[in-house]
């Protein structure tokens, strides 16, 4: 995707989606074994169900007492060592983190893969203000070398090929090409290794945040979340609001489900439960820990009809089942958070107006809401955001005009029954072998890709009557 | 206003419209595990994620065994009275515990001990503290743990009840499953990113 302009509308990107071969080809591979993974790790397991049900029960409790919760939590935070932010918007919380570099004297920054990060296009930010920053999850890196974005949430590169990654690498870190992934991760491997030990800030998300011990719950497979919140004198969390749950217990509700359903590992190779800086006597650990807490249109999302989605742990197995995700890929979607998920979340965190198309980015078929470990009913959501999508968005007119006319009509049924057989024999006239090939008006988008049967001759309306006449005849 | 208390009073309101939905959840099902197989299953566990894993059955079993894995290869280990069985003597090439990074991170084989080992998910748990630092874990290319049988339980829900005065007391607590390891490219597996793409496990008496 470097350097390649994208198309402005989800429409156009789409299009563009559609016609990439490799796309398809590494978008086919990884989504079909991570729902194998997922099925083998999740659904086999004990009381799968029950567990489930926990994890859901877990993330809404926390939703339905979230003020209570924040308040805890930054108590907890406070005690244990930690400064606590609060950042109305993504432009807030970059000054804050800018600020917090500029007064720890701060050149270097290391960062483990954060999501939330990506949403405040943060990295932007730090550069601007004369920082360096590097990503140090390899999917992250080479999105970052590429100058592209990541296009799924737990697999940053899953768009890319391995021959695509090694010629990336070759160019743009005088490494030999190679394709072999354990070749590629040892170069990342020795320059990260370096970035670790120079860098003065670690900056981090949060996977999961305990409001009754104060807890930042970190889960990486490579080590690099470690890393930068082990090493460099300062580390920072960025995180939204929503993440949260009460206690260490619901906590382990929430790591039951996560990596199962992300990865099909039973848990990642590292969760990191950090509690403030270093302690007396510790030889690691950074000397101070700043958590910054995101608003971004959370508290709009959660006043709304899509509340329910802030409950979203961020596991990616919406999308390896979604059908449109597994054409078009991340990218399509135009933010941070694609698939079903982001459908919903995008335009509830940015608001509606520039983000209407996404909704409609669904056969609503409940395949995202059948996998979601947190049971989240993504369907019902994305009915919602297209009633508000319809409602603040202006319609053409003929539509508008079509949908009144349409209201009026069958409100009274011998005028809707006379229309009904007009319009029957409009299409049939046009059927061959009772199909329509090219559909009159507003029903061409229906047949630009596929026929469109031919009415029946006798309504369903008139057959219905006919049978109930019939039965009542027999009574 | 400070955006803080704007933004409480924002969720304070969003809570009142109610749309987050109650979870009615069913009662838990019976527990018929079976806890006499801790070990078995821990050992079981840890070899399905490519962990090598060794059963010693005496003090000096483990120290044999330690000693063959760091023997001739420059190690940094937690400090002495954080090793069990007596391990620290085993160890003749030593980087301390508290070593510069770069010192730590050019040792062949980080030394620790563990807080508790969870045996459903072959996890090791370590708490960071005086003398166990959390880089031993981290910057040598090979881990080698040493676990006391009796800390091995069967969850991770037992450690956040039973260690959670311990837990309270450190400032990370890192879970360790398995080797480093990365899907990123094309899904393949491959091992040791970061952290140590080799990890050797002594269980002890």
């Amino acid at each position: 995707m470097s350097g390649v302009a994208m198309p402005l509308t989800f429409h156009g990107r789409a299009r563009a989606a559609l016609s990439d071969r490799t796309l398809h080809e590494a978008l086919d591979r990884a989504t079909a074994q991570l729902r194998s993974r997922r099925s083998t790790a999740l659904d086999s397991l004990e009381h799968s169900d029950y567990v489930r049900d926990v994890a859901r029960r877990a993330r809404m409790t926390a939703l339905r007492n979230l003020g209570a919760l924040l308040r805890e939590f930054e108590s907890r935070l406070t005690e244990n060592g930690c400064r606590v932010h609060w950042a109305d918007t993504a432009d807030d919380a970059n000054r804050i983190i800018v600020r917090i570099a500029a007064e720890a004297r701060v050149r270097r920054i290391a960062k483990s893969k954060s999501m939330v990060s990506e949403e405040t296009h943060l990295n932007a930010a730090l550069e601007r203000a004369g920082l360096a920053v590097v990503e140090t999850d390899l999917g992250e890196y080479v999105t970052q070398l590429a100058a592209s974005r990541p296009s799924h949430i737990i697999l940053p590169i899953v768009h890319m090929t391995r021959e695509q990654v090694g010629r990336l690498l070759q160019e743009q870190l005088g490494v030999p090409y190679s394709d072999d992934p354990q070749v590629l991760a040892g170069y990342a491997r020795a320059k990260l290794r370096a970035e670790f030990l120079r860098a003065d800030m670690g900056i981090t998300g949060a996977n999961i945040g305990v409001a009754a011990t104060g807890t930042i719950c970190l889960v990486t497979n490579e080590g690099n979340g470690r890393m930068v919140t082990t090493l460099p004198r300062v580390h920072v969390v960025l995180m939204g609001i929503e993440k949260l749950v009460a206690t260490m217990a619901d906590l382990d509700a929430v790591l039951k489900v996560l990596a199962r359903s992300a990865t099909g590992q039973q848990l990642t190779a590292y969760t990191t439960l950090v509690r403030g800086p270093r302690r007396a006597g510790d030889a690691c650990g950074p000397e101070s820990m700043h958590v910054v807490l995101l608003d971004n249109g959370r508290t709009r999302l959660l006043a709304g009809e899509s509340a329910e989605i802030l409950g979203c742990i961020r596991c990616g197995a919406c999308l390896n089942v979604c059908p449109v995700y597994r054409n078009i890929g991340g990218h399509a979607y135009g933010d941070t958070y694609p698939g079903p998920v982001g459908a919903v979340v995008t335009p509830g965190l940015r608001g509606i107006g520039n983000w209407a198309a996404l909704p409609d980015a669904s056969s609503l078929c409940g395949a995202c809401r059948d996998i979601c470990p947190v049971r989240l009913d993504i369907p019902r959501m994305l009915i919602a955001m297209r009633q508000e999508a319809v409602s603040c968005t202006p319609q053409p007119a003929w539509l508008r005009f079509g949908m009144r006319a349409f209201a009026w009509t069958a409100a009274r049924p011998p005028m809707y029954r006379i229309v009904a057989r007009l319009g029957g024999a409009v299409l049939r006239q046009r059927a061959r072998n009772g199909w329509i090939h090219r559909a009159p008006g507003p029903l061409g988008a229906w047949t630009t890709c596929r026929d469109l049967r031919a009415p029946a001759r006798r309504s369903f309306e008139r057959q219905w009557r006919s049978r109930t006449e019939a039965r009542h005849d027999r009574a | 206003m400070t955006a803080r208390d704007a933004i409480l009073a924002r969720v304070d309101r969003a809570a009142a419209a109610g749309r987050v939905p109650g979870v009615p959840v069913g009662a838990a099902p019976p527990d018929e595990r079976d806890r006499h197989d801790v070990l078995a299953r821990f050992v079981r566990e840890l070899r399905a994620l490519g962990v090598e894993v060794f059963v010693e059955a005496s003090d000096g079993d483990v120290r044999a065994r330690v000693q063959a894995h760091v023997s001739g290869h420059r190690t940094v280990s937690w400090a002495a009275a954080r090793l069990p069985y007596g391990t620290a003597t085993v160890v003749s090439d030593g980087i301390p515990w508290d070593a510069a990074y770069a010192d730590q991170a050019s040792a062949d084989v980080g030394l620790t001990g563990c807080d508790a080992a969870i045996a459903d998910t072959g996890s090791l748990v370590l708490l960071s503290g005086p003398g166990a630092p959390r880089s031993t874990s981290l910057l040598p290319p090979v881990h080698v743990a040493i676990v006391r049988r009796d800390d091995i339980v069967s969850t991770a829900a037992e450690v956040f009840s039973h260690a959670a005065d311990r837990m309270a007391q450190s400032a990370c607590c890192t879970f360790i499953t398995g080797p480093s390891r990365t899907a990123d490219i094309e899904l393949s597996l491959t091992i040791g990113v970061h952290g140590p793409g080799r990890l050797v496990v002594v269980v002890g008496p």
